[in-house]
């Protein structure tokens, strides 16, 4: 019997190896390894063989059948390559796509923000986009009826003002995450990143009356304006490009001393001020500096507010608009803020 | 606020060589921004933003003495020129041309001369010339000079007809509620009690002090003779009548920012001046002076070190006292302690050692410092925060298609909820406009109107993750984390589709309950849900017929399972086999399958795999993990399943 498995395995071999069609093969496949095929054959004599040959005979027929399905498959691959060779194939041919999906660009740039700063360290979080007066205003050092609050256009809800925290608003600025997050994290350090949603009343090419903003905030024992410059520096680095400047300038906010206005250099212009093939003045910039938004050692108060010691912690926070910032990136030229929030999918599409 | 200061006038008080660009630059890097600069004839016009709190920089004058300090440190030469008066009448507690009462709560500092004979007319060139720069109309020489003063030092000055004042009688007060005035614009005020009001001798009120004067009082063509009125007000007081009466005036925003009380004789003695050689007036010769308590410097204490480690540079003694003493300041030290005396000007907002912190590192310059991200320890990531769970899901639904939108939050009455506008809803009081005054309680109206704007661009469709807004009793609303999806162009099992797969990505084993709701078409809406929490719905919108789901992210973050356990792959080979059942029209095949599946518990898997009108067949997979089942044992279990089903739906196998 080993005999003829031998024979019948070498006799397959050859025919498989000098067919000329894939048809051909598939008779031979039916000779060899059908229902009624050679192999099959060899299989039902099995059973009458004596015990102790059983064993071997099996294997040899499983390899002999092994052997034969691959030589097949081998074979039929070398024809239809050779087929193909020869048939008209058009590779140009588009391409069936899954379908594609699109992150809105906030959402590319809130994770992107978010990555930056929580690669040193920073907590993300989120707190109310409505919101007591007491967080948006007067737990950062802005009472009542104070004049800087006029920069803030606050929307307020119509409720019941809270006896302890005052009256419900649509909060203007990721700041009242501040003394939220100090109340939550309880003891320094701290580091926050809080990018939420924020309202103010307004609406023009600059404003809409919804965005986002992103809040960075620091509280630990000597913490300085160096240490604020250094991470200012850090993301404009990462977010812009290594190209890209910032600076800090004085400004005023009620919640934090000093203040700062930090600028980047312009992605237009890059600083030059003016455009390079008219002459005339970026149309961007001024000066070739943009303003990125506002940013600020804590004020004591501050501190305060959120049960910290002012004595022996000092901090410094940022809280800038994720759609200005975002916008700023060069070769982003969205004109118009509004667009971002537009549902039309040949805008939405583009990112 | 932006204040407009012409190039020409500032070099009145301040000398300097230095170009209008350069003063730009170092008042930017140092000081006040200067938004632009512009040439106006052969003048430069700066635009300079003041911030609420450097009321004492809104001026010509004030702006000088900044750059004063400012420049220097550039290494620019310039110094302050002060403001020259002539005028030298002495300032006396009373005058015989007029009876006051002040309540000086309200009024720490009241100043007012009498000028008679004035010859009303036209300012000269040179005044309307910078007036007209500055963005102020010229009237007349005497509103011109009002204005002029307001601009040249920062302090608002008016001016009464004397003459209308009733027995030159003046009583500085409070208002009462309800009390009335008619400004000189024309308006009629009721007031709310609190303000700040002057009343004559006839018990009628002649000016909304501070913010602006009355019509009956005001100077006009025949005016002969004028009260030139400079005052410190309550800032607080200015503050909220302007406010409470949206009455806002260049006076006011000066006002309620806190003037220093020191520049009241300074603008007096220069209005004088002015009023003398412009409308060839003769002043009285007492000037009218209540100043009951005068300016005494304040003192901060604070420390090298303080100022040392704040600013995270090692600045020296020399250089700390030279910029605060450019800026005004006295400084006297006692070994590392100093203690800073604070000049009258800036009194109302220097408080604090931050605050001079804060001065002396402006001046320093912030450019100037390195950058240096902090060491020390990193605080630790509060468990349980949702934004990598959102962003998986996000990321999900953008890879099978899904467009993500933003939409606005506040949304017009009809864009509430899902079925028009519930009895309770969170509404602004000062919106922009009616589309824009709710805070929504669901993102489907936003998402099918989002829909409708895309129509002719099927198939898509769009999701948003965001809060909605829902009222709590005398809290803040619960602000509940949604997404939301519409489909366009999408078959109903295509939509389910997807958010079946959402599900199975997040590995919840979530229930479908056929269950109707206002807003969704009768029997076309499933609830979804896991063990007893809510998820979500699915269905078709009464709304355009629109496709819609919707899932509390919360919710699906505590049933999702985003750590899956390993199961062993069977031994055993599972079985599969078609079969196809008829049923009548009303079958729920959801319901079909879940009875399958649970006719046996050898059945691995039941799928609907085709379906002709009312046949439908069921791939089915039989396995037991112990054994391979045998044709007999397969046998047994379909006709379990066939039995079981042609019973429960009067079905028919084929």
């Amino acid at each position: 019997m080993e005999e003829r498995i031998q024979n019948i395995k070498n006799e397959a071999m050859a025919q498989i190896l000098g067919a000329e069609s894939v048809a051909e093969l598939e008779e031979l496949r039916i000779k060899y390894l059908g229902r009624k095929g050679a192999i099959n054959e060899l299989v039902k004599e099995i059973p009458n063989l004596l015990p102790e040959k059983k064993g071997f005979m099996g294997r040899l027929v499983n390899e002999a059948r092994s052997i034969i399905e691959n030589t097949l498959s081998d074979k039929k691959v070398e024809l239809e390559s050779k087929k193909a060779k020869t048939t008209w194939f058009d590779p140009t041919i588009p391409g069936i796509k899954p379908p594609i999906g699109h992150l809105h660009i906030l959402t590319q740039a809130k994770e992107e923000i978010a990555g930056i700063f929580e690669k040193i360290g920073f907590v993300r979080v989120r707190y109310p986009e409505v919101e007591w007066d007491w967080f948006a205003f007067e737990s950062l050092n802005m009472p009542k009826q104070h004049p800087a609050r006029d920069e803030w256009e606050t929307f307020f809800v119509d409720s019941a003002t809270n006896p302890k925290y005052g009256q419900m608003v649509l909060t203007p600025h990721t700041s009242s995450g501040q003394v939220r997050e100090m109340e939550r994290s309880k003891k320094p350090p701290i580091r926050m990143v809080n990018i939420a949603k924020c309202y103010r009343r307004q609406s023009d090419v600059s404003h809409t009356p919804m965005f986002h903003q992103f809040e960075g905030l620091v509280v630990d024992a000597g913490i300085n304006i160096v240490n604020l410059k250094g991470t200012l520096d850090y993301f404009a680095r990462q977010f812009f490009g290594a190209q890209r400047k910032t600076r800090l300038r004085p400004y005023h906010f009620q919640f934090t001393e000093p203040s700062f206005e930090v600028d980047i250099s312009c992605g237009i212009c890059n600083g030059a001020a003016h455009s390079t093939s008219s002459g005339q003045g970026c149309k961007l910039c001024k000066a070739g500096w943009l303003e990125l938004g506002g940013a600020g050692m804590v004020h004591p108060t501050v501190l305060k507010n959120g049960g910290i010691d002012p004595k022996k912690y000092s901090g410094f926070a940022f809280g800038w608009g994720v759609e200005r910032t975002y916008m700023m990136k060069s070769g982003l030229q969205i004109g118009d803020i509004r667009t971002l929030y537009s549902a039309d999918l040949r805008f939405l599409k583009q990112f | 606020m932006d204040i407009i200061v012409p190039h020409s006038w500032l070099k009145d008080y301040l000398k300097t060589t230095a170009k209008p660009e350069r003063i730009a630059e170092c008042f930017s890097l140092c000081g006040p921004s200067v938004e632009r600069i512009q040439k106006s004839g052969d003048d430069t016009l700066y635009t300079i933003e003041v911030t609420t709190n450097r009321v004492d920089t809104s001026s010509v004058y004030g702006l000088a003495r900044e750059a004063a300090a400012i420049l220097p440190r550039f290494e620019i030469k310039a110094s302050l020129q002060p403001v020259k008066v002539q005028a030298n009448q002495p300032l006396t507690k009373s005058v015989d041309y007029l009876n006051v009462v002040v309540d000086h709560e309200l009024c720490s500092r009241f100043t007012t001369v009498l000028i008679k004979d004035v010859k009303i007319g036209k300012s000269p060139d040179w005044m309307q010339d910078r007036l007209k720069k500055v963005g102020s109309r010229p009237i007349n020489n005497i509103v011109d000079v009002s204005n002029y003063l307001m601009f040249e030092v920062g302090q608002p000055v008016h001016m009464f007809d004397y003459d209308k004042i009733k027995d030159h009688k003046m009583i500085l007060r409070e208002s009462k509620k309800g009390e009335g005035i008619t400004t000189l614009d024309g308006k009629s005020h009721e007031l709310p009690g609190g303000d700040i009001v002057i009343e004559d001798g006839s018990g009628n009120l002649i000016d909304l002090a501070g913010i602006m004067g009355g019509k009956n009082s005001a100077v006009d063509e025949n005016t002969k003779n004028v009260l030139l009125f400079v005052q410190t007000y309550n800032s607080a007081r200015i503050r909220k009548t302007s406010m409470t009466l949206a009455q806002r005036s260049d006076a006011a925003s000066l006002f309620e920012k806190g003037l220093d009380p020191e520049l009241v004789e300074t603008t007096i003695r220069r209005g004088i001046d002015l009023l003398t050689e412009l409308c060839l007036a003769k002043p009285e010769n007492q000037i009218l002076d209540l100043y009951p308590t005068p300016y005494k410097e304040k003192e901060i204490t604070t420390t090298l070190s303080f100022i040392q480690s704040r600013l995270g540079v090692p600045i020296n003694k020399p250089m700390v006292q030279d910029i605060l003493i450019s800026l005004g300041f006295k400084v006297r030290w006692h070994a590392n302690n100093m203690s800073v005396s604070v000049p009258s000007w800036r009194a109302n907002e220097v408080n604090l050692q931050e605050d001079i912190l804060e001065e002396v590192a402006r001046l320093y310059g912030y450019f100037n410092l390195p950058s240096k991200i902090m060491s020390g320890e990193i605080p630790e990531k509060p468990q349980g925060q949702p934004f990598d769970f959102e962003m998986k899901i996000k990321q999900l639904l953008k890879g099978w298609g899904g467009v993500e939108v933003y939409t606005c939050s506040l949304v017009s009455e009809n864009k509430v909820d899902i079925s028009g506008k519930p009895s309770w809803v969170l509404k602004l009081r000062n919106p922009l406009g009616a589309d824009t005054e709710y805070l929504r309680l669901s993102l489907s109206p936003s998402l099918v109107a989002a829909k409708r704007q895309n129509l002719g661009q099927e198939p898509f469709f769009l999701f948003e993750m965001s809060n909605v807004y829902l009222p709590t009793r005398g809290q803040l609303p619960e602000e509940k984390m949604m997404l939301g999806g519409v489909f366009a162009g999408f078959t109903y099992q295509q939509a389910k589709g997807i958010v079946e797969a959402v599900l199975q990505e997040l590995r919840i084993s979530a229930k479908f309950t056929p269950s109707d709701t206002k807003g969704f078409n009768p029997n076309q809406r499933l609830e979804i849900s896991c063990k007893n929490l809510n998820l979500g719905q699915f269905g078709i919108l009464e709304q355009d017929r629109s496709i819609y789901f919707e899932f509390d992210v919360e919710a699906l973050q505590k049933s999702g399972f985003l750590n899956p356990t390993y199961k062993p792959i069977p031994k055993y080979p599972g079985q599969i086999e078609d079969i196809t059942f008829s049923f009548p029209t009303n079958t729920r095949l959801g319901e079909v399958i879940h009875s399958i599946k649970n006719s046996d518990n050898q059945i691995a898997n039941v799928e609907l795999v085709d379906s002709f009108e009312n046949s439908h067949t069921f791939r089915v997979t039989y396995q037991d993990p112990e054994k391979t089942l045998t044709n007999k044992e397969v046998k047994k279990i379909r006709e379990k399943i066939i039995m079981k089903i042609e019973k429960k739906f009067t079905a028919h196998v084929k």
